[in-house]
């Protein structure tokens, strides 16, 4: 919608609850974004009572490491999107070990923009991301969201849709270098 | 040094998506410990599951769950302690196999247990992985393997040594990242062993007699 806060409103948001434990502002971000993050949770199959579990938990880890957020790496909805997609990962597909390896990720990254002189690029502006994804076509679009709003394999798509792997490999490149060229797009 | 070959990008997407089968990601995450380049990438595929969260429609929050919210903040109040620095010595350091593979092989290069499967061929099998087989492999040098084809998907990083393919030179901290399309026969270096580790999530496929001969020593 036209009156969706943007990437600026929310990095405010998240600048008073990193400096002053703003209450205020932590519920804005959790009215905005625990409904949506349930709902992705929910479509991957995860049971209601631990979706609403995993939610609290995503945004307590948002309350708890609030100054990790750096609005210049990346926007407050691909943030707890991690955060969430993590949760899921070592709750529900129980892989174990997940978390810390993806803390030792995080930190790699914190340590290397730290190490740079220059900013690494700006979180993409997400209406631009938004518009290349619904413009792929139809096929490439089914398989992003058979990926990410379902957690299908390679392997799952390529059964369920009756397509060769090497299909579905090819198609999800396209896709991913579709959606890449819109990201880099001078705006 | 940074690597020379990369996580496919479809291979990206599914490990941003959460939807890599467990033995697959293990080898993805050790390049990504290793590799500016992929983590890079992995922040654009991120973007794009972030996007796909935020279309969801959805209700606002009921009182009750704004209310369990709160309560939950008045029992953290503490914020996280700085995160401790990435220890970079540690890091360059050739013995010290990358962190997601502590967990299933300890730390140390020179402290694993091989086993040996086939004439100049060593592996340890990571027990109790689901969603596919992991495994350290350990080639003699100078080892030419049997030609091959891949079912499914096959992810190996170059650990130590090094070998060549028809689809180049693969050294320390490379994946090869690899399906059904590519028929493949590595020839390891000369020098060291070529030690990798490898995930699958279906059998390998080997052509020829000697092949079938020696598939049942790798256990694929
Ligand atoms: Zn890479
Ligand atoms: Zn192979």
């Amino acid at each position: 919608s036209n009156a969706a806060p943007d990437a600026l409103y929310w990095s405010a948001q998240m600048a008073a609850v990193s400096a002053r434990r703003d209450r205020a502002s932590f519920m804005r971000i959790y009215d905005h974004f625990a409904p949506r993050l349930q709902r992705y949770l929910r479509n991957l199959g995860v049971p209601e009572s631990m979706a609403d579990e995993l939610v609290q938990e995503a945004l307590l880890t948002l309350w708890r490491k609030a100054a990790m957020f750096d609005p210049a790496r990346a926007s407050l909805g691909t943030w707890l999107y991690r955060v969430a997609r993590n949760l899921y990962i070592d709750h529900v597909r129980r892989q174990p070990h997940w978390l810390p390896i993806q803390d030792g990720l995080d930190r790699l990254d914190h340590a290397e923009s730290a190490r740079l002189d220059s900013q690494p690029e700006s979180s993409v502006d997400q209406d631009i991301l938004k518009q290349a994804i619904d413009r792929l076509p139809p096929v490439q679009a089914k398989l992003v969201r058979m990926c990410y709003l379902e957690s299908k394999s390679h392997s799952e798509i390529s059964a369920e849709l009756d397509m060769p792997l090497g299909s579905v490999k090819s198609s999800l490149r396209r896709a991913f270098a579709k959606l890449q060229g819109s990201m880099r797009a001078p705006r | 040094m940074s690597p020379n070959h990369h996580l496919d990008d479809a291979t990206l997407l599914s490990y941003s998506a959460g939807a890599l089968p467990a033995a697959l990601a293990v080898v993805a995450s050790a390049h990504l410990e290793r590799c500016t380049t992929c983590r890079a990438r992995l922040l654009d595929a991120d973007q794009i599951g972030g996007v796909l969260m935020q279309q969801q429609r959805v209700d606002l929050p009921s009182e009750e769950a704004r209310v369990a919210m709160l309560a939950r903040l008045d029992v953290e109040p503490a914020l996280e302690p700085p995160a401790p620095p990435v220890d970079v010595v540690a890091e360059a350091d050739p013995d010290r196999l990358p962190s997601a593979l502590h967990p299933w092989f300890g730390h140390s290069l020179r402290a694993l247990r091989w086993r040996r499967v086939a004439p100049g061929v060593q592996r340890i099998l990571a027990r109790d992985i689901s969603g596919g087989d992991l495994m350290l492999l350990r080639i003699a040098p100078g080892s030419k393997l049997p030609l091959h084809s891949h079912r499914g998907n096959e992810l190996t990083m170059i650990l130590d040594g090094a070998y060549d393919d028809m689809l180049g030179h693969f050294g320390p901290g490379d994946v090869a990242d690899l399906d059904g399309e590519t028929n493949h026969q590595p020839v390891t270096s000369p020098g060291v062993p070529c030690i990798c580790v490898a995930a699958t999530d279906a059998p390998l496929k080997f052509s020829g007699w000697v092949a079938r001969t020696l598939q049942p020593l790798f256990g694929f």
